[in-house]
């Protein structure tokens, strides 16, 4: 650590990608500056620094002191679960500024070369340290080769997309009242054609053209990856990856504790599919279906959530929350006007108590165990 | 200026800012870079703009941004009506005028992008509200914050002679680019905490009493606990406080009817209003929690 406080910060870098964090090369490089900046004895003021720095979103902004000490201070996180069975590396967030420090001021004593204080540069984008990375995720790796990546092919993939692009084509564009610029509108716009031909001393040679504005419906896809939905949360999750990419929908995860996917999913590659697989084989246990969407209405959709939103709920509907708080959930979506699509993976609708209490206000249920039956959700949403 | 002194110096400004916000304020200048606000209406985004401009002693250039926002209404246009008359009147004396003095600095009408960057002060830029702008200014954005530049084909390109402290705000009504957040320095500011909250009504209303503005407070930051359409910023418990103050309360009435009808401060929707009886009032006065009403849809 002591010889090395680059690589420290790399580390913790590389431990924020691994987080879902958008962390490229820059980046990395700005948190060494802000390191560089405060004084050796004001380390704890970086959280703030990289918080700022590293953070996109109000989701990636809540879940930053939690990946922050997780990596500098394990020690003071109480109530995890320790599986890896590996002894935590020891990390010093003061040693490591300090010895940055010390390190820039011998470079500059030296003259050495520039390559001497590379910022990343010669590390790979998505490198790591090799004890640090098994940080509380051996089940990690393991969850990576115990999935089973053969179960569907090319073909299938490729079925999946167009029937999702089926249903997206049926969640047409709502027409609005406000008109937008357009230079094939049918509606001719005086006020920006006035403006326009000021340039020409008055006389309209451009005109300018409106049309009425078309909204897109926002679409939330909300997959339950509980245990007793272990072996369909795979189909649910390439499912919303279609919506993701026919729709731009939001997509998040839930078992006890909601987390965003959709960043993971934009990206189709193998690794960022592991990572979704990882994410889901991290979680297992019970599943509290009101308390998650309590937490997706209140932090993640606190103002997005209107009329022109579809919310799609994939799920068993098997909540360890009381009955009564799945009720109060969902008529807190419909109270903003959104309509709710309940995809199980069983033949009937889910008979739990919560589901069948909170029936009415969900616009439709269907089955969704197989491409056929996914085909037919395209009938029932509007 | 170092990180307690801006602490201090905000404070001075009149805005109760946060550790977290300083040390982001504090890093935006040491790293020349521009600050993301991200939060919900009314918990302070757009002030920090004037306090930063009040304690650095520059002036605040404010862009408000809208749907249909476009390159002349932000960065600069030409005063054609100007022209125009310039071109007459040379025709009259017969002087006439050549097109390079027509497309001078003279005939430019400046808005606030452009009179940032030419400004001969540092200034502070406030652009707020930019979720509200259209995608395409976005990208435009991207460049004049990459830059600090602006070109005028006319004219040439302009540099920023200061670098202008930049400050973004957004209400989160739309995804913005992931481009423009990684040249910009992200905070999320929430609602504020009870002490925090109480020393802004303090500061701002320092001659109410400190029962009401204490019992106000927790009133309000209880409130937002309920599921309402509108959740009541920091301007809102200002307003509503202050109205208490004007009708001389020294504490929150014992009567919730009489809160009931000085709510209209606090509550902006139909909805909201609907749903708040003297019973709800009395449990939230109280400091008991109400649970939310779940009508059969």
């Amino acid at each position: 650590m002591e010889a090395q406080p680059l690589q420290a910060i790399a580390g913790f870098a590389s431990y924020l990608r691994d987080a879902g964090f958008a962390v490229g090369v820059a980046e990395q490089r700005s948190m060494v500056s802000a390191a560089l900046i405060l004084s050796p004895a004001d380390y704890q003021r970086l959280e703030a620094g990289w918080r700022s720095l590293v953070c996109r979103d109000a989701t990636t902004w809540h879940r930053f002191p939690e990946v922050f000490r997780s990596y500098w201070f394990p020690d003071r996180l109480t109530g995890q679960v320790r599986v890896s069975g590996h002894t935590r590396p020891r990390r010093d967030l003061r040693d490591a500024v300090a010895a940055l420090h010390r390190s820039m001021a011998t470079d500059a004593e030296r003259a050495a070369t520039p390559g001497d204080a590379q910022v990343g540069g010669e590390q790979p984008a998505d490198s790591a340290p090799p004890v640090e990375r098994a940080q509380g995720g051996a089940s990690r790796t393991e969850a990576l080769e115990q999935r089973d990546f053969t179960r569907w092919l090319p073909q299938d993939l490729g079925r999946l997309e167009r029937l999702v692009e089926a249903i997206a084509q049926q969640l047409r564009r709502r027409l609005l009242r406000r008109r937008k610029r357009d230079n094939q509108g049918q509606r001719l716009d005086l006020r920006g054609t006035l403006r326009a031909s000021l340039k020409t001393g008055g006389i309209p040679f451009e005109p300018a053209w409106h049309a009425r504005r078309r909204e897109r419906p926002r679409v939330f896809v909300l997959v339950d990856v509980s245990r007793s939905m272990e072996t369909h949360a795979q189909l649910f999750l390439r499912i919303s990856r279609a919506f993701v990419g026919a729709l731009d929908a939001r997509v998040f995860v839930f078992h006890t504790k909601l987390a965003e996917v959709t960043p993971l999913l934009r990206r189709d590659s193998g690794r960022i599919q592991e990572k979704v697989n990882a994410v889901t084989a991290g979680f297992g246990g019970g599943t509290r279906i009101a308390s998650s969407l309590g937490e997706f209405l209140d932090v993640h959709a606190r103002r997005s959530m209107t009329r022109a939103s579809r919310v799609f709920i994939l799920s068993d509907g098997f909540d360890s929350d009381p009955d009564e708080d799945l009720r109060r959930q969902l008529w807190r979506i419909r109270r903003r006007g959104a309509r709710i699509y309940w995809l199980h993976p069983t033949i009937e609708r889910p008979p739990s108590a919560a589901v069948t209490n909170a029936a009415d206000l969900v616009d439709a249920f269907a089955p969704v165990h197989n491409l056929e039956s996914l085909d037919r959700v395209r009938l029932l949403v509007e | 200026m170092e990180e307690s002194a801006l602490k201090l110096a905000l404070h001075e400004a009149g805005y109760v800012a946060e550790a977290g916000l300083v040390t982001t304020l504090w890093f935006a200048q040491a790293l020349e870079r521009p600050v993301l606000l991200e939060g919900d209406a009314g918990v302070g985004k757009s002030a920090v703009g004037g306090a930063m401009a009040r304690v650095l002693g520059r002036r605040l250039v404010r862009l408000q941004c809208y749907e249909g926002l476009d390159l002349p209404q932000a960065v600069y246009e030409w005063n054609y009506g100007r022209q125009l008359l310039a071109i007459r009147l040379h025709e009259q004396d017969r002087s006439g005028i050549s097109e390079h003095d027509l497309f001078s600095q003279e005939y430019l009408l400046e808005r606030p992008l452009l009179a940032a960057m030419a400004s001969d002060a540092p200034v502070v830029l406030l652009i707020d509200e930019i979720d509200r702008a259209d995608e395409a200014f976005e990208a435009f954005l991207l460049e004049a914050l990459a830059d600090f530049q602006i070109t005028i084909p006319e004219i040439g390109t302009i540099r920023a002679r200061h670098r202008p402290l930049v400050v973004l705000t957004s209400n989160a009504t739309r995804e913005l680019s992931d481009a423009l957040r990684r040249r910009c320095l992200y905070h999320y500011l929430d609602y504020p905490s009870p002490e925090r909250e109480i020393a802004i009504v303090r500061t701002t209303l320092p001659d109410a009493e400190s029962r009401l503005v204490e019992e106000g407070v927790e009133f309000v930051q209880r409130l937002r606990r309920e599921d309402l359409q509108k959740t009541p910023g920091i301007a809102e418990t200002l307003d509503w406080i202050r109205a208490l103050h004007h009708l001389k309360l020294k504490a929150l009435p014992e009567d919730p009817e009489s809160i009931l009808r000085t709510l209209s401060c606090l509550l902006k929707t139909r909805d909201d209003r609907f749903q708040m009886s003297a019973e709800h009032v009395r449990r939230l006065a109280d400091g008991r929690d109400t649970g939310v009403a779940v009508s059969s849809a």
